[in-house]
């Protein structure tokens, strides 16, 4: 990297506090898009809105860049409020300091590279010579070198996002903020997009929020990741943690493919837990809180249940006598479905492993990946 | 700091546009109704119902009713007719020379129609018209076969001038309609005729209505033809009645004129308003439809050339023949047919003339500096009018564009005598500004238009990225949007600026010695039957017309490569 990247830099905390934001149709209908948010979002991390279509993570980020105006609550950017129903304080857009990568670049066609990447010094009129250093340095920074006097259409869709890439960082703000930049990319160059952008993310530690629905873009760039439905941030956590130990169904459902068993808490005892379920008894990792005799649901995702021919193991823990209902080849595994008594378990195989549909099967579940939903 | 509190509000900056433009289009308008009960110029607001009262039981009026419905009517019909079959006939055969059609979507813009009505009376009227000349030479008749000072010459002439219009309604309707019904109709049995009739007619009839509608609303307000080719046959129309009224006798009643104005002005916005409920639906149908497929062309076989010649012949008659027709006599001493005499006698005495009479240069002057800072600010208001009309949703922005395309449905020569009542009681009266208010407030439809489609085409990122890059409204305004609504912009000005500079009906009304323009000063020189004066002034504006137009399309292109 250059002498003088615009990296290491520190970035400010975002703390959004009962945020609430109402659309109207023409027809008076009322939409809440928000609805009384709470989220601190901590410096210098990568973090990730994470939702469905219509969850709210695009208003949200909307209303902290200033392009929307909630109803009510409170915005603070460092120490700094941008936004307060109470205090009646609204700071535009172009005075909150703020980058941010659209999901359709935005990049303004009638521009060259250079201009493009500019803008936001010139706004802020800063002397020429400065403008083109930086905007040279940060060229560099996100590899477009030697591509200033292009016209900005004649780019490359990946090109055309590190142009907005650059645009937004040329400033040095201190918080940077992306609105699904990879849905425009076809699959290929999406992952190496996303690879690249973890990077400079890393290096450039800066306060980063990222919407996107994507949840394998969730999981493999952020540091932290909000799960939001409906307004509502349902949890927080590390990619981990949101995909190992989620506390609510609806998290772990959208986050990957997962099996829901419904039982009953028996014994609370030793380093696991029993949970009585149709199935059968199920030894689950430990989790604070419970008591013999709850209703509770247990997480198990299809990785976690390791099939077998059947016979010579039957009866320990965890083992049960299963039958497979289907088949289907993905590629670098089979996913299928596997009946225990009256419940189906959603699987994943080897294709080296030879079973049929119809055949009987011997299912393990490893107890440390049964996870209790607290929901 | 701005505080958007929970009802929707309006903004200080669409007021003040609502302002402007309400006291453009709603202002007029008030001035014409509260004039039209007023004693008299002299005695605003003095209540009276007496001047409905003596226009309305005029016994000439029925007569002038009569002749304005078939002036209107024909010409309607007349002009959608003919743009049925050149659109059929570009957008659906294998025709050749497509090229020509296109031109006839931007004739209206190099030919003025006083310049064109003045040309078909060099050719067709019945004392010394060319063509009449020729045929009786030819023929050995008594008299002339032809009288272009009819009701048939004005609607002939009407509808060829409204042509455009109707051909721009229709061609893309035709385009953008779905082949496949057409074939379903053969192949269930139907010949070609009747999948015509009964299958593509139907389909195309929002377009068709909207075209009659239109043409009605542009031949109501129509007033070169009925004053250059009416009045010397004595056929009036409500127009022509009305610039009599204010025109004749020693004292101009501007309040009989205010009165009969009313209900041309409401049947005029009754006509447009069905004319956009017609296009919105068909512009929905287009829309829905236009993804996809091409319609189906169909061989003309050995009716192709014959009909190519036909069309040509048209495109001859659209804007040859004028053009030659004016320049041909502003260079004859008197009008006679060409002949081996008449170019031995050329002179060029009627361009001495036009180019040392001190009226013409003024009017010259007055039209170039209409057309020039007129379209420069009706563009300006028209750019900022049309952002807050696509950008801004709120109750304000929605109030602009009614009061913006208002004026849409305006026939020049009623709003001019609307402003009359208002420019009297100001300084403003006799001046050139007044001109200039008037057509920016009549002609606003025509900037705003091209640059709704502009702004609704930007996307709106665009803008926020710059605003989330630090700048602020105006600096975004300057640097993002205007730099992309040039290609808007450039043809919007041009619209502009060419109706401005051939602008005849409000300049009738407004024109005052010493704000003389182009068109009413060929009108002057028409009624005195100064036809070599005549021609030379209207090859003069069609030559800085086209010069305009060529001009700025030039520039918006060098912009839009450049930026």
């Amino acid at each position: 990297m250059g002498t003088r990247s615009p990296q290491h830099r520190n970035g400010m905390e975002i703390k959004v506090s009962a945020l609430t934001k109402i659309f109207r149709s023409p027809s008076g209908e009322e939409v809440r898009a928000l609805k009384e948010v709470d989220l601190t979002i901590p410096a210098n991390r990568i973090f990730t809105l994470l939702g469905p279509s219509g969850c709210g993570k695009t208003t949200l980020l909307r209303c902290i860049v200033g392009l929307e105006v909630p109803d009510s609550g409170e915005i603070a950017i460092g120490d700094t409020v941008v936004w307060s129903k109470k205090q009646r304080i609204f700071i535009p857009p172009n005075k909150r300091g703020i980058g941010m990568v659209f999901q359709t670049y935005a990049i303004w066609p009638h521009m060259t590279v250079f201009d493009n990447v500019a803008y936001p010094l010139q706004v802020r009129r800063l002397p020429r010579e400065e403008i083109r250093r930086r905007v040279r340095e940060t060229l560099k920074f996100v590899k477009l070198e030697g591509l200033e006097n292009r016209p900005a259409t004649a780019l490359s869709g990946g090109q055309q996002q590190r142009v907005a890439l650059a645009r937004a960082l040329v400033s040095e703000p201190k918080v940077i903020l992306f609105d699904e930049p990879l849905s425009n990319l076809d699959a290929k160059l999406r992952e190496e997009t996303r690879r690249e952008l973890r990077r400079f993310l890393t290096e450039l530690r800066i306060t980063a929020v990222y919407v996107t629905h994507d949840r394998l873009e969730a999981l493999t760039l952020s540091d932290l990741v909000a799960v939001m439905r409906e307004g509502v941030v349902v949890e927080v956590g590390t990619p981990l943690d949101i995909y190992f130990r989620p506390k609510h169904k609806f998290v772990a459902d959208f986050i990957g493919k997962a099996n829901f068993i419904e039982g009953t808490v028996e014994s609370t005892s030793e380093d696991l837990i029993r949970v009585v379920t149709p199935m059968g008894p199920i030894a689950c990792r430990r989790a604070e809180g419970l008591t013999p005799g709850q209703r509770v649901t247990v997480c198990v995702r299809p990785e976690a249940i390791a099939i077998d021919r059947p016979g010579d193991t039957s009866g320990g823990t965890n083992t049960f006598r299963g039958r497979v209902v289907s088949l289907l080849f993905v590629g670098e595994n089979y996913e299928g479905e596997v009946a225990v008594g009256k419940t189906i378990l959603a699987i994943k195989t080897n294709p080296a492993f030879p079973i049929g549909e119809g055949e009987e099967v011997s299912v393990y579940i490893d107890p440390a990946q049964c996870h209790i939903l607290m929901e | 700091m701005r505080m958007s509190g929970l009802r929707p509000r309006i903004s200080p900056l669409t007021f003040t546009f609502v302002l402007i433009v309400g006291c453009l289009t709603v202002g007029p308008v008030l001035m014409l109704i509260l004039g039209s009960f007023s004693r008299g110029i002299g005695a605003f607001g003095v209540f009276t119902v007496e001047k409905y009262i003596r226009v309305y039981t005029d016994p000439s009026l029925p007569k002038i009713l009569l002749n304005t419905a078939a002036f209107t009517v024909g010409s309607s019909l007349f002009a959608t007719a003919l743009a049925l079959i050149l659109a059929y006939l570009n957008v659906r055969t294998d025709i050749p020379l497509k090229g020509l059609f296109h031109l006839i979507s931007i004739t209206p813009m190099m030919i003025p129609h006083i310049v064109f009505a003045t040309s078909w009376v060099l050719l067709l009227n019945p004392s010394n018209g060319i063509l009449n000349l020729l045929l009786r030479e030819v023929l050995g008749l008594k008299s002339s076969p032809f009288d272009i000072y009819s009701l048939g010459g004005m609607i002939l002439v009407e509808g060829l001038l409204d042509l455009p219009i109707a051909y721009l309604i229709i061609a893309p309707a035709m385009a953008s309609f779905d082949a496949a019904l057409e074939e379903a109709a053969w192949v269930s049995g139907g010949s070609k005729f009747r999948a015509l009739r009964r299958v593509t007619f139907p389909i195309l009839r929002p377009a068709i209505l909207a075209s009659l509608a239109l043409v009605i609303v542009r031949s109501l307000a129509a007033f070169a033809v009925p004053s250059v080719i009416g009045m010397p046959g004595r056929v009036y129309v409500l127009t022509t009645y009305i610039y009599r009224l204010i025109s004749l006798g020693f004292m101009p009643d501007y309040g009989r004129a205010a009165a009969v104005g009313v209900s041309v002005l409401v049947t005029s916005t009754v006509l447009v308003y069905v004319y956009r409920r017609l296009t919105a639906r068909s512009e929905r149908y287009v829309t829905i439809s236009a993804r996809g497929y091409k319609p189906a062309i169909i061989g003309l076989g050995r009716w192709r050339y014959p009909l190519s010649f036909l069309t040509s012949l048209l495109f001859l008659v659209l804007i040859v023949i004028p053009v030659l027709v004016l320049l041909y006599v502003s260079l004859i001493p008197y009008v006679m047919p060409p002949s081996a005499k008449a170019f031995s006698m050329m002179t060029l005495k009627h361009w001495n003339y036009v180019l040392h009479d001190p009226l013409s240069l003024r009017a010259l002057r007055n039209s170039v500096f209409l057309a020039l800072v007129g379209a420069t600010l009706g563009i300006l208001l028209s750019t900022f009018v049309s952002y807050i009309i696509v950008r801004v949703k709120s109750a304000g922005s929605a109030l602009l564009e009614s009061l913006a395309f208002f004026s849409f449905s305006f026939p020049g020569l009623v709003i001019g005598i609307g402003f009359m009542w208002f420019f009297v009681r100001t300084p403003l009266y006799a001046t050139i500004w007044a001109l200039l208010i008037g057509y920016i407030a009549t002609y606003l439809p025509y900037g705003i238009r091209p640059l709704t489609s502009t702004f609704i085409q930007i996307s709106e990122d665009l803008e926020e990225a710059s605003k989330v890059a630090g700048g602020g409204f105006l600096y975004t305004f300057r640097r993002i949007v205007v730099p992309l609504a040039i290609p808007g912009i450039v043809s919007g000005w041009i619209l502009m600026a060419s109706m401005f500079l051939r602008e005849l009906s409000l300049s009738a009304v407004l024109s005052r010695p010493g704000t003389e323009v182009l068109a009413v000063q060929i009108l002057r020189f028409a009624d005195d039957s100064l036809w070599g004066q005549v021609s030379a002034l209207g090859i003069v504006m069609i030559a800085l017309s086209t010069t305009m137009v060529t001009l700025a399309t030039l520039v918006g292109k060098h912009i839009g490569k450049s930026k």
